[in-house]
């Protein structure tokens, strides 16, 4: 008996192919079904997410079962152009030690992200649901989670932030003792500012206060996040009970000075204030960063902070392929004796 | 077994918990089991402190501080004491990392120093001294622990006002969080310090009069606390100035206290 995998991902194929074939997620268990059926397999699970769509199977022929995946893969989704080009296939050896990378966030698009692991699981549960899979299955899917599971918490591969938005995320959780009670204020609307603020509320920030001078887009984003609008003008008043203020105006003048910060860092009783800069020309004075208990960063910061958290994880690849070595040579040498 | 060798094996332990701070900071791994063993070393040290401090009390017949030496063991003692209720309630990280080294060291001084002599104390036992004295140095493990927080506060400041945080900057709590504990701890400290100075004037008048350098040390130290605490809460003193305040007060409380067991000399 062989393992098999054939699939397509984020390298492989772009995402107008992608689409074509994605299996939606309910349909996972009855599409499990279906291929046992139509194909010569013994066991069958399918992972379909929006980087990768890959069919793992056992069967006592790899070339035919590859064959019967490929064809599957047309068939189902009625495809009138052959994808053969963009799709990979791996065998065995190769196959373990390709689930397993996939789980560890080695084959994402983001290097060491976490979400995967849990589309793997769900995809698991929808085959194991139908009863797709068997021994060979199950324990291969089994210890790709509990290796993951290791990786992760022995390894730095999903140390840090890679995205701007998240590492300001990061950021404030170390400043303020509990984000819930943090208030954020947005000046001037844009797509960075908005996700920062989006970020920053999904990690259960308290109150997000939109200032700009366009209201209906203010209004309208406040309503997004869940917070409030408020006018330009009235930015300086609402300011003293902000934790969290993320400029991004197209003033071409600084807006928040040193002498302004002053006293407002009195008026807020010298409590921490997080100050992100995302105006060109910046709209925060660089001195204040001077000042006691204000911590202000700008693009460029945030995003080294990002290239250098990726730069880690990268740094942190080859101590991952080792771990999954030792694994992927267990499980060979487990398939081998009771497949002989 | 003499209680100094309890002593010795409390270093031990606490050197062991300092060796894998060092390591988990150079190796950068986020390993749980790290911080169990890290925490059972210093309750290891903890329990052999305990045991050599029961010694020589047994061997006295008193409260063991009755020199240099056993109040410094004690104060490190008090400072594990805190660390061990504080950490776990307020779920602080990377807490024992900074503890261990700084109760090592205070350990090490104190077990090198000449410090461990026979001393006849001024004033014939009392309950009330007893009272007074342990009470005190409670108060100093507490202030020692703000002391223990207030680096990590500078520490984590640092980073945030670096740009480039470092490896410890995600081991180390948010610097509002470690402000509050920081706060919590010296208002702890100075109940403590308060009953115990009126413990003391109360030994004042039952026993006879202390001696002159305890009595002003004690009154600067309580001032000094005092001002302190009144800068952190209603002057409004947070990061990096509250830090090195507190630092400060720590160093000064016990210099003061080691040049004035000195001078009684």
């Amino acid at each position: 008996m062989n393992l098999v995998i054939v699939g397509l991902n984020h390298c492989s194929a772009p995402v107008a192919v992608r689409e074509r074939v994605a299996f939606p997620r309910a349909q996972l268990g009855a599409a499990t079904c279906e291929l046992l059926s139509v194909a010569p397999l013994a066991e069958v699970a399918i992972v379909s997410t929006c980087n990768r769509v890959e069919i793992y199977a056992l069967a006592a022929d790899a070339g035919q079962a590859a064959l019967a995946l490929r064809r599957y893969l047309h068939t189902y989704h009625k495809l009138t152009e052959p994808i053969d080009a963009h799709l990979y296939e791996r065998h065995n050896r190769e196959c373990i030690a390709h689930l397993l990378s996939v789980v560890c966030g080695l084959d994402s698009m983001v290097l060491g992200e976490t979400e995967i692991l849990g589309q793997v699981k769900d995809a698991y549960a929808a085959a194991q649901q139908a009863g797709a899979t068997g021994a060979a299955l199950n324990r291969l899917f089994q210890k790709a989670f509990a290796a993951a599971k290791h990786i992760r918490s022995t390894t730095a591969i999903t140390r840090g932030s890679t995205s701007v938005a998240n590492v300001a995320v990061e950021l404030a959780e170390k400043i303020f003792r509990d984000l819930t009670q943090s208030t954020v204020m947005i000046i001037g609307t844009g797509a960075m500012s908005e996700a920062t603020a989006k970020a920053l509320r999904s990690r259960g920030a308290g109150t997000v206060l939109i200032c700009g001078r366009d209201r209906d887009r203010s209004a309208a984003l406040a309503g997004q996040l869940g917070g409030r609008a408020i006018h330009y003008d009235d930015w300086l008043v609402e300011f003293p009970m902000v934790d969290i203020a993320i400029s991004a105006t197209a003033s071409p003048h600084p807006i928040v000075t040193r002498e302004k910060l002053i006293s407002l860092m009195k008026a807020r009783h010298n409590r921490p204030l997080f100050l992100i800069d995302i105006g060109v020309p910046r709209d925060i004075e660089t001195a204040c960063d001077e000042l006691e208990n204000v911590y202000l960063y700008n693009m460029d910061d945030l995003q080294q902070i990002a290239n250098e958290n990726l730069a880690a994880r990268e740094r942190e690849i080859d101590v991952c392929r080792e771990l999954i070595a030792e694994r992927v040579a267990r499980l060979v040498e487990w398939l081998e004796e009771r497949y002989q | 077994m003499t209680d100094r060798y309890f002593f010795w094996m409390a270093l031990v332990f606490y050197v062991g918990a300092s060796a894998l701070t060092l390591w988990r900071l150079r190796s950068n791994r986020a390993v749980s089991a790290l911080h169990h063993i890290n925490v059972l070393l210093i309750v290891a040290g903890f329990l052999m402190q305990l045991v050599g401090l029961i010694l020589r009390g047994q061997n006295l017949h008193r409260c063991p501080l009755t020199n240099p030496f056993e109040v410094t063991i004690f104060i490190v003692w008090a400072l594990v004491l805190f660390y061990l209720l504080i950490g776990p309630s307020y779920r602080v990280s990377f807490l024992g990392a900074f503890t261990a080294p700084v109760v090592t060291l205070m350990l090490f001084a104190s077990l090198l120093a000449a410090s461990d002599t026979p001393h006849v104390p001024a004033l014939k036992h009392s309950p009330w001294i007893e009272f007074h004295a342990g009470i005190g140095i409670l108060a100093c493990g507490a202030f020692a622990l703000a002391f223990v927080v207030a680096a990590m506060d500078l520490v984590q400041d640092r980073q945030l006002k670096s740009h480039h945080p470092g490896p410890t900057f995600r081991l180390l709590p948010a610097v509002q969080q470690l402000d509050v504990i920081g706060v919590r701890l010296l208002m702890l400290g100075f109940g403590l310090l308060t009953v115990g100075m009126i413990g003391g004037a109360i030994s004042d008048k039952i026993v006879g009069a202390w001696p002159w350098p305890k009595v002003a040390w004690a009154w600067a130290t309580w001032l000094a606390y005092a001002a302190l605490l009144a800068a952190r809460t209603v002057g409004n003193w947070h990061g990096r100035r509250a830090a090195v305040a507190t630092m400060a007060a720590f160093i000064f409380l016990l210099s003061a206290y080691w040049s004035m067991s000195w001078l009684a000399r």
